[in-house]
């Protein structure tokens, strides 16, 4: 059963413009200058319950903006978008009550309040009554180890604990669908792996369907098995992560170290990387050649050293912004 | 209603920590004050003098009670917080929760000035007590039936504070429109009674915030009457109904302008 269903979703804004200096700033009083951008364009999707979906794409693609869209933050200029079968645009309000949003870079606790005490705030916003207010609190404050720090004021809490509450803020009202951006902004790895492995147990043991975005691959990589990537608007790719890497799988990176400076033989399907006396890296598409021909090619007795690793998933998201950016003539 | 009671509830647990902010306030208040009272000793030259019907004693409680109805009800959240959020992209992410955003905003400016009116309010009543003395024909239940008309009043100062700020959806800065509204109500509305100004002038002063802000809620405390209550009273509630549905018609029409910065 599919939770969300973006058809055709457009939105521009009216972005002004003014030329340079004092003179500009006066002619724009009397013939001021708009130009139209286009952030989303004709963005389709759905997502099934229970999913987590990775929505991404670079600075400027429209991810934020579609989210918004989705949560009935935006109006869509045209299109149709349905979010567990109501219209954000006409019941936001109601709407609000089935999902639950975390904006990294933004905080929705109140910052003089303890985290118990904003957990009691949203759950009154969210119309629960007190018994259901604390025993949720009880079973959040388990789940994502909160004992230590809930009677602690927030603007005393790290950064990585204030974002556990803010997830936790989020689930107080038990919501459906969870809207994640960029949810791990600013965390060190060991809190980034913490608050991933919180995201799949919430996932796992409520039911909760998770719409991620994320510059942080490692979010994409260890939480979502779908990926949507945007690009300019539009959407890019929508493919399942194990097939996306399995498509990429055919480059390969190899590093290796020889006894002395050498240069490898211009061979089709090697693409020379880096190169500093004996140590190269080179970039194989197995494709075109098998590994081990590549190999074959190099005296085995001069290498010292050597290493074969599949494409980073980093690498393989960079090379479709670029690839499908160029395609679209962007 | 409970969510915007838990709103106020939680501002004032907030502001309660910052009493002695609000304190430092007093300063100016005491400046203000201060200089009227001395203005007004030199204005009337006999004890037994009226001027526009007000003795000395009532025209100086008049003038505290505005200034600390206007020093009780600054609030950042109604001046500064609404253009800043829908400037700065913030109402997007206030606006997707179960509650009306103009009420959320207003609930919380309840919260802030439920702590600062009091604290100015005894102020206003040591000072005045100490300098001025008592208000001529004072009744404690003239003060408990001026209390509806100061909440009324705050909360038509906060609905025509918020108009002015999303004023912001269209456009760039609402702050002069802030100031004009302000200056308005401070220099025209705490400083003079209404009756001091020409009999041409009334009738257009009444129809401005001042006489429900400020005026009506001051009146009834140095000069009751029922049939000045009444009016009063209705002039409010009428006030308070025309603003709120300017209000939310501004919010609804400015909603589907709403432009977020970087998304």
């Amino acid at each position: 059963m599919k939770v969300i269903e973006a058809e055709k979703l457009c939105k521009n804004f009216q972005v002004k413009h003014k030329e340079k200096g004092m003179r500009g700033s006066i002619k724009s009083i009397f013939h001021p200058l708009t130009e139209e951008i286009c952030a989303v364009d004709r963005v389709s999707f759905g997502v099934e319950e229970g999913e987590i979906l990775a929505f991404i794409g670079p600075n400027g693609a429209g991810k934020s903006t579609t989210i918004k869209m989705l949560t009935g933050i935006l109006y869509p200029d045209s299109g149709h978008v349905e979010v567990l079968g109501i219209d954000p645009v006409r019941r936001r309000r109601q709407l609000a009550y089935q999902i639950g949003t975390v904006f990294g870079q933004k905080e929705q606790l109140w910052t003089h309040l303890t985290p118990y005490d904003n957990f009691r705030f949203f759950g009154a916003i969210y119309d629960l009554d007190n018994d259901a207010s604390e025993a949720r609190i009880a079973e959040l404050t388990e789940i994502f180890a909160l004992g230590e720090f809930i009677n602690t004021p927030v603007r005393n809490l790290s950064l990585g604990q204030r974002i556990r509450c803010e997830i936790v803020a989020s689930l107080i009202h038990r919501p459906k669908v969870l809207f994640l951006d960029e949810p791990t902004i600013g965390l060190d790895p060991v809190v980034k792996e913490n608050i991933r492995i919180l995201i799949k147990q919430m996932n796992k043991e409520l039911h909760t369907t998770i719409f991620l975005t994320s510059h942080d691959i490692g979010d994409i990589e260890k939480l979502c098995k779908r990926i949507v990537i945007v690009n300019a608007g539009q959407i890019v790719l929508d493919d399942s992560m194990e097939h996306l890497k399995y498509h990429y799988l055919n480059k390969k990176i190899v590093e290796i170290k020889l006894q002395e400076e050498a240069s490898l033989p211009p061979i089709e399907g090697i693409t020379v990387l880096k190169k500093k006396g004996g140590n190269i890296k080179f970039e194989v598409d197995t494709a075109v050649i098998k590994i081990n021909d590549v190999l074959r090619s190099i005296d085995a007795e001069r290498i010292e050293d050597i290493n074969i690793s599949n494409i980073s998933l980093e690498n393989i998201i960079m090379e479709i912004y670029k690839t499908e950016g160029r395609e679209n003539g962007l | 209603m409970r969510k915007y009671v838990v709103i106020y509830q939680s501002v004032l647990m907030e502001n309660l920590q910052y009493t002695a902010n609000i304190a430092m306030g007093f300063i100016s208040y005491l400046i203000l004050i201060f200089v009227f009272i001395h203005l007004w000793e030199y204005m009337y030259a006999a004890p037994g003098d009226l001027i526009a019907g007000y003795t000395k004693a009532q025209m100086i409680w008049y003038v505290m009670i505005t200034e600390m109805i206007w020093f009780g009800a600054r609030s950042s959240t109604i001046r500064e917080q609404v253009s800043a959020d829908i400037r700065g992209g913030n109402i997007a992410y206030l606006v997707n929760k179960p509650y009306r955003y103009p009420l959320y905003i207003l609930a919380k400016y309840t919260g802030e000035w439920n702590i600062q009116l009091p604290m100015y309010a005894g102020l206003t009543a040591v000072i005045g007590i100490t300098m001025v003395g008592e208000i001529p024909d004072f009744h404690w239940i003239t003060l408990v039936a001026a209390v509806p008309c100061i909440v009324l009043g705050m909360t038509i100062h906060a609905v025509f504070k918020l108009c002015i700020g999303m004023l912001s959806f269209w456009i760039e800065d609402a702050n002069p429109f802030q100031w004009l509204y302000d200056k308005l109500i401070l220099v025209v509305g705490t400083i003079f009674p209404v009756e001091i100004f020409p009999a041409a002038l009334q009738p257009v002063l009444k129809l401005t915030p001042i006489y429900t802000v400020c005026y009506g809620p001051a009146k009834l405390i140095v000069d009751f009457s029922a049939g000045k209550y009444l009016e009063i009273l209705l002039a409010q509630m009428l006030y308070l109904a025309f603003g709120s549905v300017i209000l939310f018609w501004i919010y609804e029409k400015g909603g589907r302008k709403l432009y977020v910065n970087g998304g």
